[in-house]
């Protein structure tokens, strides 16, 4: 992956569409094993679900010091990858909303393999204010 | 392996898991950025959340959901045209256990087939609703 200086996430500067990192790499079968025991799932056969290849893209672009809280993930599957094999990935910014005075990011990314068959494709829905979320769930901390 | 002839209303498998502290980490150990979070560590998880642990990532939900679905339709089905999408609702721990259950919805002519929708949710050992949303297949 090339190092590029990160910009600092000013959420209301992102633009949809704004593409974000690309990148490749190897899946390797201790990736895959390793999902699979995670998981407890020896049939699982997506571990980029686990690579989390739309925030590596948001992550090799920005510096987010806000953080987010994971509020969602949709996750379409075409072909499952091969370990050995490289991987593309390219990531953008899919969305972004408010909802109930919440600021909402969507994220994706889209695998393909070095066959360019299509692999995945993944959003993550952040909520921009993680802090309300945790006094949600851990009002006494 | 899946039909048109399935009903509204089939249940597919359901799944149960434990999630650990080792479980949340070694899914982690998958990612190819090196870097802390509220997954991999305590620091990071209380400076955002308050807690004095670590929580399970929510794409494990999405696999204990995909691994459902996959037993229903088949991976040959699953694995090509599959999809599953969730809202997540409750944070997951260490010492949890999820069970994810799921109903066919609906369904729909599509050039390819016939898409297939489940309602899928994800419960805790204390039937909390931990994650909800639908799953889809093309058969």
């Amino acid at each position: 992956m090339a190092e590029q200086p990160l910009k600092i996430l000013d959420y209301d500067k992102l633009e949809i569409g704004e593409e974000l990192g690309s990148y490749e790499y190897v899946l390797t079968q201790e990736m895959l094993d390793n999902y699979r025991q995670s998981i407890d799932d020896p049939d699982a056969a997506f571990p980029t679900l686990a690579v989390k290849h739309d925030g590596t893209a948001l992550n090799m672009v920005y510096n987010d010091t806000t953080g987010g809280v994971n509020a969602g993930n949709e996750v379409e599957f075409f072909n499952p990858p091969v370990p050995g094999k490289k991987i593309f990935v390219k990531g953008r910014i899919a969305d972004k909303y408010l909802r109930r005075d919440k600021p909402y990011l969507v994220i994706e990314a889209t695998a393909v393999d070095e066959d360019v068959n299509l692999l995945e494709r993944l959003k993550t829905y952040q909520m921009k204010k993680p802090d309300e979320v945790g006094k949600k769930w851990h009002p006494q901390a | 392996m899946a039909s048109t002839s399935i009903e509204i209303g089939a249940e597919i498998p359901s799944v149960t898991k434990s999630v650990t502290t080792a479980s949340i980490l070694q899914c982690e150990t998958c990612a190819i950025l090196d870097r802390e979070n509220i997954h991999n560590s305590e620091e990071r998880a209380k400076e955002r959340w308050g807690t004095t642990y670590t929580l399970a990532s929510g794409r494990m939900s999405i696999a204990f959901a995909s691994e459902s679905m996959r037993k229903f339709f088949g991976p040959d089905v699953f694995h090509h045209t599959g999809s599953v999408n969730l809202k997540f609702l409750r944070p997951v721990k260490n010492g949890d256990t999820i069970t994810v259950t799921g109903k066919v919805s609906s369904q729909r002519q599509v050039e390819q087939g016939t898409e297939i929708v489940v309602e899928l949710l994800c419960e805790n050992q204390n039937k909390d609703r931990t994650a909800a949303g639908i799953g889809t297949a093309i058969v």
